[in-house]
């Protein structure tokens, strides 16, 4: 907070040197602004709720989605601007999902080892009455292998970011990737 | 075929396989077809991946976040049923021991602005309260500070004077976003100032207006600061 109360968040990356054009937006919020909080919502709601739906494939993702929003009106004072408002979103949305498979207690069985997650594909590429559309395909997957499919592939995380959020040697990170990318193999489109 | 191979395969794609090994992966995909054709399959994957488009939720989720954090929505947008308008438009009555409490608190209030337009140092606008005098309903009139206004005035005329001559520098939707907020400050503050004329002792409308003018000064600031340095 600066002298006037307000929650600063600079308008220019510390780390990357440009601008963020939702910099100005998360200040406002901080200080209680909702209707620039609003703003924030439209401009990510996409890729967030697209995170939850491809991480938790359960049919809660509209309630974790706004617990996203409502936790990260609840630390934007946190926000410094150090990077994106967009990155410090997504880890945020990440943690609240992690926190939300806790809740559920859905952790059992996640990261296969072994040849279980190539078990669930057929051994030849499926014909057209098995094929499945790519999303659906990685609904499929193990949750453990989809987590961090999604992560690295989809959102761009690196093996240790993700080793680090997810509590894994870095080694089993790279593993359930490649087995998640073997099991996908068999639904792309042609 | 080989699987050991096969199991190095992500990470060859990634760039993450040593170099010793990287070459001789590189040999074997010389001579195996199906190591090759599992590679390229992969790299279609990772290709898929990166295209998957970002998802709409089926409803809008804004409404129900902006209640659980305290925000209404637009009441434009919404339905209001007519238990929650009488609700809203219930006339508030308050005890004697509630006005006692009241009045305390509006003499603090009342210092407190006095002293922060006494202190140099606090530009921002500052809405004066004072109780009125010989009266024992707690009914206060509120009033900016001649002195106060003219130099919050002059403060935001300096600072959009700075940003004009920046504008160029920074990038276009930079300037949007901030003119966007500019222009929603600038609503709030006139539906204030309307509001205040209806109203001219409403605590809230005053501490509200006063508030906004201050995020202006602090948008312009921020604005300013960074057209100078782009």
């Amino acid at each position: 907070m600066n002298e006037l109360g307000l929650g600063v968040a600079t308008l220019e990356h510390e780390q990357t040197g440009r601008t963020d054009p939702d910099a100005v937006d998360a200040t406002l919020a901080a200080s209680g602004d909702a209707s620039a909080f609003e703003r924030l919502y439209r401009n990510h709601v996409s890729r967030i709720y697209g995170l939850v739906r491809r991480m938790l494939n359960d049919d809660d993702a509209d309630e974790v989605a706004q617990d996203i929003f409502v936790r990260a009106w609840q630390k934007l004072g946190t926000f410094r601007g150090e990077a994106a408002f967009g990155t410090w979103l997504h880890r945020l949305a990440v943690n609240v999902i992690l926190a939300r498979r806790e809740t559920l207690g859905t952790r059992r069985k996640r990261y296969l080892e072994g040849d279980a997650v190539l078990d669930m594909v057929p051994a030849k590429r499926p014909g057209p009455e098995m094929a499945m559309d790519f999303e659906s395909a990685m609904q499929r997957l193990p949750e453990g292998a989809r987590e961090v499919f999604v992560l690295h592939d989809v959102e761009g995380y690196r093996h240790e970011e993700i080793a680090e959020m997810l509590g894994l040697a870095t080694g089993t990170s790279k593993s359930q990737l490649h087995r998640a990318r073997m099991a996908l193999r068999q639904h792309l489109e042609r | 075929m080989n699987e050991h191979w096969i199991d190095r395969l992500s990470e060859y794609l990634d760039g993450e396989l040593p170099d010793n090994e990287r070459v001789a992966l590189e040999a074997h995909l010389q001579e195996c077809d199906q190591c090759t054709a599992t590679l390229d399959d992969l790299q279609r994957v990772v290709r898929r991946a990166q295209s998957l488009a970002p998802m709409t939720p089926g409803n809008d989720l804004w409404p129900a976040i902006a209640r659980r954090i305290g925000a209404t929505p637009p009441q434009s947008d919404t339905v209001i049923d007519l238990a929650t308008r009488r609700e809203r438009t219930r006339r508030w009555a308050f005890s004697l021991p509630q006005l006692a409490a009241a009045g305390i608190a509006l003499m603090t209030l009342s210092g407190g602005a006095v002293w922060l337009l006494r202190e140099p140092s606090h530009p921002a606008p500052v809405a004066v309260v004072n109780s009125a005098r010989g009266d024992t309903t707690p009914v206060v009139s509120v009033a900016l500070k001649p002195s106060a206004s003219q130099s919050y005035a002059a403060a935001v005329a300096d600072l959009e004077r700075v940003l004009a001559e920046g504008r160029g520098r920074l990038d276009t939707t930079t300037v949007r976003v901030i003119e966007q907020n500019l222009a929603t400050i600038d609503r709030a503050i006139a539906e204030a100032q309307r509001a205040l004329d209806a109203d001219s002792g409403n605590m809230y409308l005053n501490t509200h207006l006063a508030e906004t003018m201050r995020r202006k000064l602090e948008l312009l600031r921020q604005a300013a600061s960074l057209a100078r340095v782009s």
